[in-house]
């Protein structure tokens, strides 16, 4: 079993994986722009995201979704990935990083 | 989990060809406005510029605003096309009635060919309402942009029936008043009713998805949907029954105080944007917006009359539909190709393929410098026609036209660059 130090650095590492996908429109990763909301890693192999995306109909979701998957699996192949995504709260700019910010030209 | 809209996105075979036929017919209009020559000097009713209007609103902007609604559907009714065949199938009966329809404007054949063109074009048009009406029926979303696609609809199908009087009329008399008090309805109801509606409904939930912009006022575009549509009844309503001309100004009032609430929603979703550089779509985008101001200000000239003698009214009207249908519809759908095709084919050709393979951008799938380049092209086609009809000179007119079949032949090479895309099967080798 996993220590609590573990499972977070863990997660920082799964967040840092996550910097690789990015929001095909507006071009910038998906952490920096705010839609990962919670990695909670279970200390075992299974990974849960909580995410959101900028707008309820936004027609790359689903791209977005298996692009998480993906960029994931590229480092911890057997692990299941399971992904909510929530709309509540809203996603709203204020979500977005220092970081996103500076890319966004802000 | 919500449900997500691109499991809803239709096929890329029914959305491409629309996209393609439209590129196509831009070009074909570039080379008839050029062959018109001087029609564009002479009354706004003659057969050569009824042909180029057919041709530019038909061929071009309504086949494009077809492929691009189907992929919007799921974006703006957040549900599923109704039928992705009934889609295919009304393509092509479109694209032949286009082409029939403009024949039949351009050699004349009003009492001839024209009443079986214009059913042909009445059939399509009612196939595609009802795939959107249908598609509507199994929505649960019900706000500002789904009512103002709806009520556009609905008023394209007025539109339509309209049209499709007008043309049996020259076969067999039967309508009271001349050809031109209906055309006037007919164009007034088509161009604000249908694109101006419709643009409005698709634009206010894409304007602020593409600049990233939240909250909103959504009661702007409430007070816009009721503004026109109060406006453009009581315009029909006054054509058709009262004919009291008098009323007429305020009823464009009204409907010019519904698109500045428009507008106004445009500058606030501008100004709350994330993102500050203006890609070549917005840039169009932005710059057909502030064109609406254009045709709002002739039409209430022409309302009022000033006492304008009736050859410079001619040329008033000219521009006024010039600057709507190329000054406006044209030149945001020059720029929304940008914002939508690029992700039609981008979804297409990599949804299978994220983390796969090293993935481009969407708009890397195009030349940003071609696009570029057309946009201040276009922006001088505008100018010199716009200058060219009002001031009598063909000169510029025929500079403009030259110059619109550059935008066309640009255009038409991005388009085709990204509909003809292949994917590189570069291997990423993160593992």
């Amino acid at each position: 079993m996993k220590t609590k130090e573990e499972i977070t650095i863990f997660e920082l590492e799964v967040l840092e994986l996550l910097k690789n996908v990015m929001d095909p429109e507006i071009e910038i990763n998906i952490v920096d722009l705010g839609l990962i909301y919670e990695v909670n890693y279970d200390g075992k192999k299974n990974i849960n995201i909580e995410m959101t995306f900028s707008t309820p109909s936004c027609p790359l979701g689903e791209t977005i979704i298996s692009s998480v998957k993906e960029a994931i699996k590229q480092k911890h192949q057997d692990f299941t990935i399971n992904i909510d995504v929530v709309f509540d709260p809203l996603w709203s700019t204020a979500l977005v990083s220092e970081e996103g910010k500076k890319l966004l030209g802000l | 989990m919500s449900v997500l809209n691109s499991n809803n996105a239709p096929d890329a075979s029914v959305v491409k060809p629309h996209f393609i036929f439209s590129s196509l017919s831009l070009l074909i209009l570039s080379v008839m406005i050029i062959l018109a020559d001087s029609s564009f000097l002479d009354a706004y009713f003659n057969t050569k510029i009824v042909a180029i209007t057919h041709m530019a609103v038909l061929g071009w902007a309504i086949m494009i605003v077809f492929g691009a609604l189907y992929q919007l559907i799921p974006v703006v009714f957040e549900t599923s096309l109704f039928s992705e065949n009934l889609a295919k199938f009304t393509f092509w009966i479109s694209s032949f009635s286009v082409v029939f329809l403009t024949y039949s404007f351009w050699i004349g054949a009003y009492a001839t060919l024209l009443p079986y063109a214009a059913s042909l074009m009445f059939i399509s048009l009612l196939l595609f309402i009802v795939n959107i009406l249908l598609s509507y029926k199994n929505s649960k979303l019900k706000n500002n942009s789904s009512k103002f696609v709806i009520t556009a609809v609905l008023w394209l199908a007025i539109t339509e029936i309209i049209g499709t009087l007008i043309a049996f009329n020259f076969m067999y008399t039967f309508l009271s008043e001349i050809h031109l008090h209906y055309l006037k309805i007919h164009a007034t109801i088509g161009l604000i009713g249908w694109f101006l509606l419709l643009i409005i409904g698709v634009s206010s939930t894409l304007i602020p998805m593409f600049f990233v912009s939240h909250e909103l006022k959504d009661k702007k575009l409430s007070i816009a949907y009721y503004l026109i549509n109060f406006g453009l009844i009581a315009l029909s309503v006054n054509w058709f029954f009262i004919h009291q001309n008098q009323f007429d100004i305020l009823f464009w009032l009204s409907i010019a105080i519904g698109i500045l609430f428009f507008i106004s929603f445009v500058y606030d979703s501008y100004k709350k944007r994330m993102r500050k550089i203006l890609d070549i779509g917005m840039k169009h985008t932005m710059l057909s917006i502030i064109s609406l101001v254009l045709p709002f200000a002739l039409g209430l000239v022409l309302t009022l009359g000033f006492g304008i003698e009736q050859v410079l009214i001619y040329r008033v009207v000219t521009v006024y539909g010039f600057s709507i249908i190329f000054g406006f519809i044209t030149t945001l759908i020059l720029g929304q190709t940008y914002k939508t095709l690029p992700f039609v084919i981008w979804l297409d050709k990599y949804k299978g393929l994220v983390g796969k393979i090293k993935t481009p951008m969407p708009r890397e799938l195009y030349s940003e410098k071609i696009a570029n380049i057309h946009f201040y092209f276009y922006l001088l086609f505008i100018i010199s026609m716009i200058l060219g009809i009002f001031f009598d000179k063909l000169w510029l007119i025929r500079i403009g036209s030259y110059l619109l079949l550059i935008v066309a032949v640009l255009y038409n090479i991005n388009v085709f660059k990204m509909v003809s895309h292949k994917v590189k099967t570069e291997i990423t080798n993160e593992n």
